[in-house]
């Protein structure tokens, strides 16, 4: 429900401001698209999710959320962490009842544990999970736990950093549906989505939108726009022409990257190799 | 009941060994000075005469404890959480808390003695201290190495300063103030020792100091008994609440 805007987007850890992470990020996002984040790994994508997230800060006039520039974290902004992101000293339920408790501070526990349940019920949990410590679940269990938490706080926005990353392909591929089915579902205020994938099958599968991005500094470097029409669905991936094309030119492209990277990474060795012989030869006279 | 004496079968094992070799060495090969180490037949009969003094004298010891240690937990880990968030606060009193940490909490005693109106407060605050560092550090350690993530889950879920402190910091960082509330909890009994016998007139340390300076080396061994014994049921017990709050580290 939120349209959310780059503009020309730059971005440094505090720590290190001579190294940019973002150089140049331009692109908007429209109302309920699913747009999926590809790219190797450091080269960003997830700094761009945090930036989104208010867990780093950008410059104002450079990311616009719904048109206002992002001050911080907000429920209106519920992120999907790789790792889950539950507290493991609270029972599963707990963790859903507190993000509840958080979004609605009228509601009485038990409405909250209503919604939880429902919302569990929506991800295939089981009631009697509610009780269950997060270390006595599945990673299968834990991210779909993660996931109803993330829908039962209904924010405008989702941000998802790899969260199926970790899970075995039948739970992934279960997961993936059921996302997919949750948002597809929402069809007049369905919520904006941004999905950080390595898999190019995943984004091909769950996106309106895919962004690849560069090596850092990066920027976007290729984007596709599916329309309902040509979206591809799990049956249709592996068989439709242009979706195999697709796959091709969005491995290409991300290869290319990575062996311009490779190739980077050896000319410096070799520059580094071959200052060493004339520094010690300096350091002798 | 099966399962206890299963569990705890090895303990008892330990107990007889120990209670032995004490035999042994005593009323068996007579290594040990008869009068420093009695024989273990003498002390028996000493309990239920003694009992309702070592009872009263435990009350002495554990008022002191309880206040001192419950004090030094409370400060300790309300300051130590408030220096592990303020890493302003931090880099400014970390190096005082090195400083005052090093100086040997019993080589205050003159000190504490001279200060305090009373030598109850005097034998509180040199318990609290030597407690108090201990918690401190450990908590200030803990807190600092809160995983970013359980923090940043917390900050998208907009979580006010209260919720935040109570519900992610302090469990999240729970383990490793528990460790410390641990050590501590063992140097409060050497510091009630220690307190108890310059100037107390109550206190199990005094009780076996008094007899000690009677050489009545057979209530002092009833003395040291009895402290063990109450040591290792506190012990028990603090073992008992750990496990409860530290419920989620421990897989099913």
């Amino acid at each position: 429900m939120f349209d959310v805007e780059f503009r020309d987007l730059k971005f440094a850890y505090p720590d290190d401001p001579g190294k940019l992470i973002l150089s140049g990020v331009d692109y908007k996002v429209n109302k309920g698209d699913f747009v999926c984040l590809l790219g190797q790994s450091g080269c960003g994508k997830s700094t761009l999710l945090r930036l989104i997230a208010g867990l780093e800060k950008s410059n104002p006039e450079e990311l616009l959320v719904n048109g206002q520039p992002v001050t911080g974290p907000s429920l209106d902004r519920t992120m999907v962490f790789q790792d889950y992101g539950l507290f493991p000293w609270m029972t599963a339920g707990e963790n859903i009842c507190i993000a509840l408790k958080q979004k609605h501070k009228d509601w009485s526990a038990a409405q909250r544990k209503e919604l939880a349940l429902k919302w569990m019920a929506n991800l295939d949990l089981d009631e009697e999970l509610f009780d269950k410590l997060p270390m006595n679940l599945s990673g299968g269990q834990r991210q779909r736990f993660a996931t109803a938490r993330a829908f039962a706080l209904d924010a405008p926005l989702m941000l998802m950093d790899e969260p199926f990353g970790a899970l075995d392909a039948v739970t992934k591929a279960l997961l993936q549906d059921t996302v997919l089915d949750l948002w597809s579902k929402e069809t007049e205020n369905r919520k904006t989505v941004f999905f950080v994938t390595h898999s190019v099958d995943e984004a091909l599968l769950l996106a309106t939108d895919i962004l690849v991005l560069g090596q850092a500094p990066s920027k976007i470097i290729y984007t596709h726009h599916f329309t309902p029409e040509t979206k591809p669905t799990r049956e249709t991936l592996y068989t439709d022409p242009d979706v195999r094309d697709l796959r091709e030119k969005l491995t290409r492209i991300i290869n290319e990257e990575i062996q311009e990277k490779a190739r980077r990474a050896k000319e410096a060795r070799e520059k580094k190799a071959a200052e060493q012989p004339r520094k010690r030869a300096g350091r002798r006279k | 009941m099966g399962s206890f004496v299963k569990k705890y079968y090895g303990v008892a094992i330990i107990a007889v060994c120990l209670v032995g070799l004490y035999v042994l060495l005593t009323d068996g090969l007579h290594v040990l000075s008869e009068f420093l180490f009695p024989s273990l037949s003498v002390l028996p009969p000493l309990v239920p005469q003694y009992i309702g003094d070592l009872l009263n004298n435990l009350k002495s010891s554990l008022f002191l404890l309880i206040i001192a240690y419950g004090l030094a937990v409370v400060t300790a880990v309300a300051a130590g959480t408030l220096i592990g968030l303020k890493s302003g606060i931090r880099r400014n009193v970390t190096p005082y808390i090195y400083a005052f940490s090093a100086v040997p909490v019993p080589l205050l005693t003159p000190y504490a003695i001279n200060v305090a109106p009373t030598m109850q407060i005097a034998s509180i605050f040199l318990i609290w201290l030597a407690a108090f560092w201990v918690i401190l550090a450990t908590t200030i350690g803990a807190v600092v190495s809160i995983d970013k993530r359980y923090l940043e889950n917390a900050a998208t879920l907009e979580m006010s300063s209260a919720e935040k402190l109570f519900k992610v910091v302090l469990p999240a960082a729970s383990p490793g103030i528990l460790t410390g509330c641990s050590v501590a909890l063992t140097l409060s009994f050497m510091m009630l020792a220690v307190a108890e016998m310059f100037g107390a007139t109550s206190g199990l340390a005094y009780f076996v100091q008094y007899y000690a300076d009677f050489a009545r080396f057979d209530l002092v061994m009833v003395g040291f008994c009895f402290t063990a014994v109450v040591l290792v049921l506190i012990m028990i017990v603090f073992d008992l609440i750990k496990g409860r709050i530290l419920h989620w580290t421990i897989n099913e």
